[in-house]
């Protein structure tokens, strides 16, 4: 098969508050980043892809594409989605149809400039009549755990322990987030802080359940395999992505206790890459909230439903940075997941996508994923676009025969 | 800033939660819609419309808010969710209302859960004072609690009466009270206001006669505590009970907005019965409503005299020739230009006259109408059932119904005041409404009002053998409200807050 997309660099900045930066500045970071890495120069790029959900709202800038352009002095086409998957998905469209043998796939976002009205821009765009009834971006996190606990009927001793292993998401991300020098909270944190935040708060769900909000960029140079030569010995390949749409009022959806449209995106993908569940060992969920991350292991097919919040309890009584799921190991947000490695909207998929590149080529340092027989081989992205009305599954490996 | 087109849209259908069903598979959704989903192209035209305003829904799941957005800051902390309808063929996300959560802790979510609602018409959530005051039906209370769920059945009219009358109404106070002394007023929640307590009033009003809505020709709303300087509640109101017959998205019916401070919707009852009587009007029924939030500046200011006295709520009558409750005898009215009490357009709070609206306001245009009254129709104070006048503190309506020879009998079942406060231009209507809550058949009723500036008008009703027959179908009646075990009592901190509202 000709045209096959790879990534043969990836860069970011690190994920927080910059006050004091543009948000041109941040692209240009994490573009240089990633060029500096295959040395390659800008007069090469073909075309850019780039994400941003907020900017035009928390920045007034539209045509976003303008200023990339005077950054680059290029004058390539240039397109701008709404998430870094979206963008790598289009990117990769563009590759394997033979338009372009080499691409700028980067995603920003500012948040922090409007501290003042982030919730309610984010809700209004998230799911507007939730917005108007009331709703918070915490809110609907908070139901989907009622749905959940409703659902599969979990009570008593049961539902002590998915709290706990709801607490044990973050404090994993947490410890994860100590190991990445990009990582918004590089601060280890213990259940007994998650769950007293919950007290505090008087709700299921308390501060360290939520990714914060931050600003970031994160960029990538893609190319097909040909192109990839001159920059990268060893690139790696994306082997699908896949998207699925779902209602994007939350209360209208049929199923209120977990996302359909991951489901729908990860069978896309696997099938696409024809590639089964377990060779799959490291994955980037969108854990916006530590219950995104338990559902979204069901959602995937990783766990069954309704029992996710097992293997995470397990791990908890073990002291591990894995969950166990029949004998496999899975390695989850090894970069502390949006909730330790922060949250900037449009870069949020490249900071995902940036890890799963380095666990696959064993550049991962303290965080590297050992398996017994060398790095992994077989990653997995789950990104969303507001609370499951987009969910965008990308799989990267290596060489795909 | 608001946009007027997302305004339009989302109260549209958020006010009156206008929904669609399916007539081949019965699939409903929360939005109007010219065909259905599952259906696809075979069911353009093959939708009914469908709302769930009278509707009672299902509170599915909820959780605890108490960071709300922005524009719910004002709200502190609520109840937010998720309702069902239909046996969930629609949810809706909603947001509990009527709730003062002091302790978290003793919220019980997973005992929420299950329990019916009925979606309430509130404000939606806090805009500048020049933006456009956003309202929706996505706010609820608990059926078992104070405000059951009612259905509305229309009802054929069986009788033609040839004098108009009375043929339904509606009083609705909030569930707030501050009691002090041995007085108790009602607060609105601070998400209501005049215009939600008017389509409230309507709503019961409606569900009390049985009167189709789009059978109402004209709505008169009088008010003075509309949150707009410009812009008719009538309008609201007309849209959100959709009277008159609905064309498209617009309602044929003449609405319109009245004042003359406490009398602005007594004045036009007097209008409303002319009305439908015009043969040529083609006016079945008529609406006039009284609502306010009455205002008053804080204790201490200019004006704060007032905030002893004022309550909140509003009071709906509707008026025909079918099925007539109470007959429209006749009235007499006067007017003199005397300022006993104003607010001068941009104050929020009125000027009170003080001493001068006793003997020269209140009680000089009181006693003149109704003995004016009394005389055309060659009545003594024993010939009358009930004398019902307007209430602006306690003493004020003893001293005029004894002066005019009332016995107590005769008037303290029309006293409201000790129980919502001086409602203003609901006031005397709202007392009406409590002795029609009791009247028998064949008996006169005498009800004046007063509205500073001044004037009032006094009016002789007859009451109807379907009087009694009618009260069945309201729950919701005056002393439902007045003596409800689930009012709640405020201070007089919380009391400023929630009359201020969102």
């Amino acid at each position: 098969m000709q045209n096959r997309p790879v990534i043969v660099a990836v860069g970011r900045t690190k994920f927080g508050e910059h006050y004091g930066k543009e948000p041109e500045k941040l692209i240009e970071e994490a573009w240089l980043t990633a060029s500096n890495e295959c040395n390659m120069e800008r007069k090469d790029l073909e075309a850019c892809y780039m994400s941003d959900c907020f900017l035009p709202i928390t920045n007034k800038l539209g045509l976003e594409e303008g200023f990339l352009s005077e950054l680059t002095e290029l004058h390539v086409p240039m397109e701008v989605t709404r998430s870094f998957s979206a963008a790598l998905l289009t990117a990769c469209h563009a590759i394997q149809a033979g338009v372009y043998n080499t691409v700028l796939v980067g995603g920003i976002e500012k948040m922090t400039d409007r501290w003042d009205k982030i919730r309610d821009d984010l809700m209004l765009l998230e799911d507007p009549w939730s917005y108007y009834a009331g709703g918070t971006p915490e809110s609907n996190h908070e139901l989907m755990l009622r749905a959940y606990i409703k659902k599969h009927n979990i009570a008593g001793e049961n539902l002590d322990k998915l709290n706990v292993a709801l607490a044990q998401v973050s404090v994993k991300s947490h410890a994860n987030a100590t190991k990445n020098k990009y990582a918004q909270y590089q601060k280890a944190i213990t259940i007994d802080q998650v769950l007293n935040a919950r007290k505090t708060a008087r709700k299921s769900l308390g501060l360290f359940d939520f990714a914060p909000i931050s600003d970031g960029a994160s960029a990538l140079i893609l190319t097909n395999e040909e192109a990839s030569k001159k920059l990268c010995g060893n690139p790696v390949y994306v082997l699908s992505c896949a998207s699925a749409t779902d209602y994007l009022n939350y209360a209208a959806r049929e199923d209120l206790s977990r996302f359909v449209a991951a489901e729908i995106a990860m069978k896309n993908a696997t099938h696409i890459a024809n590639t089964a569940l377990s060779d799959i060992q490291v994955i980037e969920i969108s854990d916006q909230s530590t219950v995104m991350e338990l559902v979204s292991l069901e959602d995937l097919g990783f766990t069954e439903p309704g029992t996710a919040w097992k293997s995470i309890y397990e791990s908890y009584l073990n002291n591990r940075n894995f969950y166990e799921v029949n004998g496999r190991q899975l390695f989850v947000n090894t970069n502390g997941g949006l909730k330790a490695d922060g949250n900037p909207f449009g870069a949020s998929g490249g900071a995902q996508i940036f890890e799963i590149y380095q666990q696959l080529k064993g550049q991962a340092c303290e965080r590297q994923v050992n398996l017994g027989n060398g790095s992994p081989k077989k990653g997995c992205v789950l990104e969303f676009e507001g609370f499951g009305t987009k969910a965008y599954v990308t799989l990267l490996g290596e060489k795909k025969d | 800033m608001s946009s007027e087109p997302i305004e339009r849209r989302v109260s549209y259908l958020g006010d009156r939660l206008r929904a669609s069903r399916c007539q081949s598979c019965n699939k409903e959704y929360f939005e109007v819609r010219d065909y259905c989903s599952n259906c696809g192209r075979k069911s353009f035209g093959k939708m009914d419309s469908i709302d769930l305003f009278y509707d009672k829904g299902k509170l599915e799941l909820c959780t605890f808010v108490n960071e709300p957005t922005n524009k719910f800051a004002k709200l502190s902390s609520f109840v937010y969710g998720i309702v069902s309808f239909h046996d969930g063929k629609i949810r809706v996300p909603a947001r509990l209302t009527d709730q003062l959560i002091c302790d978290a802790d003793k919220i019980d979510l997973s005992s929420l859960e299950g329990r019916e609602v009925v979606p309430r018409f509130r404000r939606r959530y806090s805009v500048g004072k020049s933006d456009v005051v956003p309202t929706i039906s996505l706010a609820f209370t608990l059926a078992d609690e104070y405000y059951p769920h009612q259905q509305y059945n229309v009802v054929s009219p069986s009788k033609e009466c040839e004098v108009p009358g009375v043929v339904g109404y509606g009083v609705y106070t909030s569930r707030f009270r501050i009691k002090e002394g041995g007085m108790e007023r009602a607060i609105p929640f601070i998400d209501e206001d005049a215009v939600t307590a008017a389509v409230e009033a309507g709503k019961l009003a409606l569900i009390h006669s049985g009167v189709d809505s789009k059978l109402v020709g004209k709505v008169y709303v009088g008010s003075e505590s509309n949150p707009y300087a410009v812009k008719p509640i009538a309008a609201k109101v007309a849209q959100v009970l959709k009277l008159g017959e609905e064309d498209g998205d617009v309602q044929c019916v003449d609405a319109i907005e009245t004042e003359f401070a406490c009398k602005a919707a007594s004045s036009m009852f007097k209008d409303a019965c002319s009305l439908v009587n015009y043969p040529r009007s083609g006016v079945d029924y008529a609406m006039v409503i009284g609502t306010d939030n009455a205002q008053a500046a804080p204790r201490g200011c200019p004006g704060g005299e007032l905030d002893t006295f004022v309550g909140y709520g509003g009071a709906a009558f509707i008026f025909g020739k079918n099925d007539v409750i109470a007959q429209v005898e006749g009235w007499y009215s006067c007017t003199s230009d005397t300022p006993d009490f104003w607010r001068r357009d941009g104050e929020s709070f009125p000027m009170h006259g003080g001493r001068f609206t006793g003997d020269p306001a209140y009680f000089k245009h009181v006693r003149k109408s109704t003995s004016k009254l009394m005389q055309r129709f060659s009545l003594k104070a024993s010939d009358l059932s009930y004398f019902v006048t307007h209430q602006p503190n306690p003493q004020f309506p003893v001293r005029m119904a004894k002066e005019l020879g009332f016995k107590d009998e005769q008037y303290l079942p029309s006293l409201m005041i000790n129980k919502f406060g001086n409602t203003y231009s609901g006031c005397s209507p709202t007392g009406l409404a409590a002795v029609l809550d009791i009247a028998k058949p064949e008996e006169l009723i005498l009800v004046s009002s007063y509205g500073s500036g001044a004037g009032s008008d006094a009016y002789l009703l007859r009451t109807t053998s379907q009087l009694v027959d009618k009260r069945k179908s309201q729950k919701v009646n005056v002393k439902f409200q007045a003596e409800n075990p689930f009012v709640e009592y405020v201070d007089y901190t919380t009391y400023r807050r929630l009359k201020l509202g969102m």
